[in-house]
């Protein structure tokens, strides 16, 4: 399916001045949503059972001098408003702190995993968008027909199938028994690596497509019933023409509406698929760092994904007007 | 040889639903065909078929020659080359046939460039003259701006363009002005036969509204129930029908000609004493009320501004206007779901000009004055029966037993000419003036002081329509009710109101009898409105004649 042309006159319009409130508006209500998710991931940490230090500590019995003296490292002597303050400064400058496990800096820590998770979740990206976007065409183009029924009941049934065990499954098949695909760790360089990435992915990818294949036949199904569609038929445009200018453009706001908070799913989702490929990213790390209370790291990576996904939505909202350029011109004119 | 020939066309549904049965028709070049009838008579469908647009999993019998070829049976690839050279379709709602996410220059370029293959450049220059041959005011600029920042009327237009750019042989107009105010239909209608002219095409016209067919077409076919009923010069069939369902359409059809008999007023239609005008015991009396919307970045809105009216305990005021003219925000502020910005609302002498907010008040306003709405489909709730909606607006309002109540809805119901058993029906298995009924008996449960109808009947098909004016006529008869009658047609006020008030852009241009106001208009607005009512070309003739 070509990629549509997005016109790029609507805010002349509309005013660029609007545009320009609106994109400011929504970078304010951008931040201000940042700032309440630092505060609420900052301060889960005191409702978390558990002293960070008498793990630093390793279950010996120290001495209260000691005690006093990692408490006094990494500031944890200092009221909790302090405490914030002060890491989020250090935030704002990009020091997250000390990782209490690695005894690194946090983003060294995360700095070395980012780019296979990074690279795990745009492969499911593309590999959910282009399966989920086909088979969700094909299943609306044949409405209550064989090949409809036959793709919704495959994404369903492929979307209640756990991580955990669609990542066994993929293992066992194209790794064990067909070698077609390493079964453990990362690779090295760029082809390598994304050869190491393919079945994680897939492993993703078959959990996620079920919501992108879903949105995306119901949103042609119901563009497919509308007049517009029935107005270019009429005029001998061939069907192909239609379903492309007129179905599918017309589908993708409430499909990228859809695939924001997918974007979250995927970041989580990627801590069981990289445990299962022995894969060192951030989502492997997450769940080490919660088990080892090691808050600086789990509380650099809960910002980040809140981050992405706060961002991604942000983008989604502000492209909005060139993908329905009624929102441009406010409610009213729907 | 015909432009059009259909032969006994049938088409059936699956499930054995037979929805057009042996449809014959013809249309010559040049000619100006009409297939009048009500909603699902077929007409839409029939001239769908020419195009080859039929429903899903229907089968279709019999031929439908266009231009030599049978759209029935011909391969994809020509039904195709005949949607691009042969005939082309003027749909409805403008609104809703015209893509909103793409410019209006895409819609009218894209056939020429996808089918015709001509260069860009080109067809845009082809779009600019198609729009300034359907006369749109700024074809250049037009081309970059989106279907939402254009009235229907304009909308229209480019629809017809866009229709006309493929150049076809015959133009299919299915309801090409129902959406539209009045005013706007007469520009769109001499658009069309100009071009029908100029360009020697057939021409298919459906429509439900006898008036504008009998204006327009040489011939017209009469459909119902998937049949055509009647057919002949439009004259003959309009002034002489022959068949029952033809006779009952024209006799349900409302008309603003006054006749010799009709100068007298009827004695029912005559008001009861006029109250005086210093005396607020009128049932519903506005002094100088004034509303306007504030819109971010534009100078406000004023959709309602000065208007004083006054309707005597009895009485029916008709307010007309076209889109925009600001009578249903008047509506929605007498009955309280707006709040004025200055002026008064007395109705039976209580002020009710502040918009209610506890829940006594709300009652209280609610008893005073009650509103039906203009889409029966959407003003009541699919999951509720009838009666039980009925009787919902009776047990907010008294004490009644539910034994009381019952009997209560069964009274209502007869009242408005329905039954018992429509009580426990939903609103999905009633038909639409069933449900009109519904909502007017609903309405008039707790006997307000006034009753609002806002487009009430604009949504129904005529005869349905004559049934339902019946019934409020019958109502006012028995229990003197007030009501206050909106509408944009002035032919349904003639039927209804004693006293007229014309609105234009929030204020009211003219006020008087409905018969003076239709037979001597005093306001050119009101003359303008008058004038753009489509009416049978012969009337003229005879006026014409009488005149010589």
């Amino acid at each position: 399916m070509a990629l549509v042309s997005i016109r790029r006159t609507v805010w002349s319009t509309g005013g660029t001045a609007v545009a320009v409130r609106r994109v400011v508006g929504k970078l304010g209500s951008l931040l201000l949503t940042l700032f309440l998710a630092s505060l609420l991931v900052f301060f889960s940490r005191f409702l978390v059972p558990g002293d960070p230090v008498s793990f630093l500590l390793k279950g010996r019995k120290p001495s209260p001098e000691a005690v006093a003296d990692i408490t006094a490292e990494f500031g944890l002597n200092l009221p909790p408003w302090q405490q914030y303050f002060n890491w989020i400064i250090g935030v704002l400058h990009g020091d997250f702190g000390r990782s209490l496990q690695f005894r690194q800096d946090v983003s060294t820590v995360i700095g070395d995993r980012l780019p296979v998770t990074f690279g795990l979740v745009i492969m499911a990206g593309i590999m959910i968008a282009v399966i989920g976007l086909i088979s969700g065409v094909a299943a609306s183009l044949n409405r209550n027909r064989f090949w409809d029924k036959a793709i919704l009941t495959g994404l369903t049934v492929f979307g209640a199938i756990p991580s955990f065990v669609g990542s066994i499954v993929l293992i066992a098949v194209f790794a064990v028994q067909l070698h077609w695909f390493p079964s453990f760790g990362s690779g090295e360089g760029f082809f390598d690596t994304i050869y190491h990435l393919v079945l994680p992915s897939l492993a993703l990818t078959i959990v996620f497509v079920v919501l992108v294949g879903k949105v995306t036949r119901s949103s042609m199904v119901e563009q497919l019933d509308r007049e517009h569609v029935e107005v270019a038929t009429s005029r001998g445009l061939s069907r192909g023409s239609v379903v492309r200018r007129h179905v599918f453009r017309n589908a993708i706001g409430p499909i990228l509406t859809v695939s924001g908070p997918l974007v979250a799913g995927l970041l989580v989702a990627s801590s069981i698929v990289e445990a299962a490929f022995g894969i060192a990213g951030i989502g492997s790390l997450l769940v080490q760092s919660v088990d080892r209370l090691d808050f600086p790291v789990v509380q650099a990576v809960v910002l980040l994904v809140v981050t992405t996904f706060v961002a991604v939505n942000a983008i989604i909202d502000i492209l909005e007007p060139w993908i329905d350029p009624r929102s441009a011109a406010g409610a009213g004119a729907r | 040889m015909n432009l059009l020939e259909i032969t006994e066309l049938t088409l059936d549904l699956p499930n054995g639903v037979r929805l057009l049965d042996g449809i014959s028709l013809t249309v010559a070049a040049g000619e100006t065909v009409g297939l009048v009838g009500e909603s699902g008579s077929g007409k839409s469908l029939t001239a769908r078929s020419v195009l080859g647009l039929l429903p899903e999993r229907s089968t279709a019998g019999g031929k439908v020659l266009l231009d030599g070829t049978d759209v029935i049976t011909t391969s994809p690839s020509e039904l195709l080359a005949l949607r691009r050279h042969s005939a082309s379709m003027v749909f409805q709602d403008p609104r809703a046939g015209i893509n909103p996410m793409r410019t209006i220059g895409d819609h009218l370029t894209e056939t020429l460039r996808l089918c015709e293959h001509l260069p860009a450049d080109q067809a845009k220059e082809r779009a600019i003259e198609m729009m300034a041959s359907v006369r749109l005011p700024r074809p250049e600029a037009h081309l970059r701006q989106y279907p939402h920042e254009f009235s229907g009327g304009m909308l229209q237009r480019v629809m017809i363009a866009g229709a006309l750019s493929s150049s076809p042989k015959l133009l299919i107009c299915d309801e090409p002005t129902t959406a539209l105010d009045v005013t706007t239909q007469a520009e769109i209608i001499s658009v069309l036969t100009e071009q029908r002219k100029s360009r020697g095409m057939g021409m298919l016209f459906i429509t439900h509204d006898l008036n504008l067919a009998a204006s327009l077409c040489d011939r017209v076919y009469v459909m119902s129930a998937g049949r055509v009923v009647e057919q002949g010069s439009a004259r003959e069939v309009f002034s002489d029908p022959q068949a029952d369902y033809t006779k009952k359409l024209v006799a349900a059809t409302p008309t603003i000609l006054v006749g010799d008999a009709e100068a007298a007023v009827p004695a029912e239609l005559v008001p009861l004493a006029p109250a005086e005008p210093e005396d607020a015991s009128g049932a519903l009396v506005v002094r100088s009320l004034s509303k306007s919307y504030a819109i971010r970045g534009k100078t406000p809105v004023r959709a309602v501004s000065e208007v004083s009216l006054e309707i005597p305990r009895g009485g029916a005021l008709g307010i007309v206007g076209e889109s925009g003219s600001g009578k249903s925000t008047l509506a929605r502020l007498i009955v309280g779901l707006e709040s004025a910005d200055a002026g008064e609302i007395v109705i039976a002498g209580k002020e009710r000009t502040a918009p209610p907010r506890k829940r006594q008040e709300r009652l209280a306003h609610a008893r005073s004055v009650q509103m039906v709405f203009q889409d029966p489909y959407l003003s009541l709730d699919p999951r509720i029966t009838a009666g039980k909606s009925i009787e919902d607006a009776l047990r907010l309002h008294s004490k009644l037993t539910s034994t009381a109540s019952r009997a209560k809805v069964i009274e209502l119901l007869d009242q408005v000419g329905l039954t018992e058993k429509h009580a426990d029906a939903r609103p999905r298995k009633l038909s639409g003036g069933q449900r009109q009924r519904v909502a007017i008996a609903r309405a008039l449960a707790i006997e307000p002081d006034l009753l609002v109808m806002d487009e009430a009947t604009s949504a129904l098909d005529v005869s349905v329509q004559a049934q339902v004016l019946e019934v409020v006529a019958d109502i006012r008869r028995e229990r003197g009710l007030t009501v206050l009658f909106i509408t944009h047609d002035l032919a349904v006020v003639r039927r209804v109101c004693e006293e007229t008030v014309v609105m234009k852009q929030g204020e009211i241009v003219e006020h008087g009898k409905t018969l003076e106001l239709l037979t001597q208009p005093r306001h050119d607005y009101t003359r303008h409105l008058i004038e753009s009512v489509p009416r049978p070309a012969w009337d003229l003739d005879e006026a014409i004649e009488e005149a010589s």
